[in-house]
């Protein structure tokens, strides 16, 4: 099969769209627009940006897409014993979101979306060109990326220090995501420095769950299992 | 879902894939990209314009330090109304060289970003003349010297902070242009 592969800039990063010759991408970066509008922590309009300026006790309604993200980042949150938190430690407990309705409940709280939301866009981006009858393809976020239908997507691994490729593994149907860990890296853990990789069927999951085995360290943490995910540390 | 990693390499084998190799992608050609961006347009004219003094001034004011000494500008035309702008710019991170259109509208709005091409290599390497040259010629039928032409990297999220700073770039310096008169 022939590949039609396009690229634009979104989520801060830039992200790979194929399908097959023939067939369009635009559906794929309209959706990541879209969450890009609803969780962008850059964008005061976003759902973030408008929870960081909400006072204590203050109760706010988020877009479907984002209430969907924080059902997940909270089912994690819980299931992983506090190892995932969107909050970065500021305050764990100090959201609440029922429903579409999202509470503020510690003035520390602040939301950072980026270890979960760019995997989430993925997987819309590759329902949305599902939706269109696309029959299989890719949708890669800077690192976290997704491939549906008949096609094997080479995954080659950078090492952030030299900026070497390494080819890693052949994906098919699945999702997989990569975090690096360390003092002078967005994704902060204090002691971690790795590099911590997941496979799962969906890029949320895959995406989320790099944090959870980097910060415990387990490349067989049981939560994985649930998720059918695969974990490496490199 | 499936996903199967390669085997590990024997010491040999290693050996030979080290240093493991430059990632190449061709998106669209600038042509491509202006088609996409302005559907409508009749006509594109390349304009090359030179930064006077003045101008080098006014971008300075707005924080734009410019890369070039001059912008070569497409103007899409629908007879004899112009439409918008594209401008194919190049910037280099800290891995990669990325070749990007920017789409403006005639109102000076951003209208779309596409990736022209995509270049990766070592970091040290990027800099060096030798490193580009290695890609002349290459199309997209052949880019690749690891795995397989479709692909795809993993790794921590590389920034497109260079991309977005670049667009900022061509935007303000297009608005300043067209105040001036020089994209009637």
């Amino acid at each position: 099969m022939n590949w039609l592969r396009r690229a634009q800039p979104w989520l801060g990063t830039l992200v790979e769209v194929g399908v097959p010759e023939g067939a369009c991408a635009d559906a794929a970066f309209a959706a990541l627009r879209r969450v890009q509008a609803c969780m962008s922590r850059f964008d005061p309009h976003s759902d973030v940006g408008r929870f960081a300026a909400l006072p204590v006790g203050g109760c706010m309604e988020v877009a479907q897409d984002t209430a969907q993200v924080l059902h997940a980042a909270r089912a994690l949150q819980q299931a992983s014993g506090g190892l995932f938190d969107i909050t970065q430690g500021r305050a764990p407990q100090g959201w609440h979101c029922e429903g579409r309705l999202l509470t503020k409940r510690d003035a520390a709280a602040a939301l950072d979306l980026g270890g979960i939301a760019k995997g989430y866009a993925v997987d819309c981006a590759v329902q949305a060109l599902q939706a269109q009858g696309c029959t299989a393809g890719w949708v890669n976020a800077g690192g976290d990326l997704r491939a549906f239908g008949s096609v094997q997507v080479p995954i080659l691994l950078r090492d952030e220090e030299a900026g070497e490729l390494r080819p890693f593994a052949q994906l098919e149907d699945g999702a997989f995501a990569t975090s690096r860990f360390g003092a002078a890296t967005r994704s902060r853990i204090p002691g971690v420095q790795a590099h911590a990789s997941v496979a799962a069927p969906q890029c949320l999951w895959a995406d989320a769950l790099t944090k959870v085995v980097a910060a415990s360290g387990d490349t067989r943490h049981p939560l994985l299992a649930g998720y059918d995910a695969r974990a490496w540390l490199h | 879902m499936r996903v199967t990693p390669y085997a590990v390499p024997c010491a040999a084998a290693l050996a030979a894939l080290a240093p493991a190799g430059a990632l190449a992608v061709d998106y669209m050609t600038a042509e491509q990209a202006q088609k996409r961006m302005f559907p409508e347009a009749t006509a594109f004219e390349l304009r090359d314009l030179p930064l006077d003094a003045a101008l080098a001034q006014q971008l300075a004011a707005a924080g734009v330090k410019p890369q070039a000494q001059r912008l070569p500008v497409r103007l899409a035309r629908q007879g004899g109304a112009a439409l918008g702008y594209v401008v194919v710019d190049e910037v280099i991170g800290k891995f990669e060289r990325i070749t990007y259109a920017v789409g403006v509208n005639a109102d000076g709005s951003v209208r779309q970003v596409e990736v022209l091409s995509y270049r990766e290599s070592h970091g040290h390497e990027i800099r060096l003349p030798a490193w580009r040259k290695q890609f002349v010629g290459k199309t997209a039928a052949s880019p690749l010297q690891v795995g397989d032409d479709i692909a795809n990297i993993s790794g921590a999220t590389l920034s497109c902070t260079h991309v977005t700073d670049g667009v900022r770039r061509v935007v303000v310096w297009l608005d300043l242009l067209r105040r001036a008169g020089k994209l009637a």
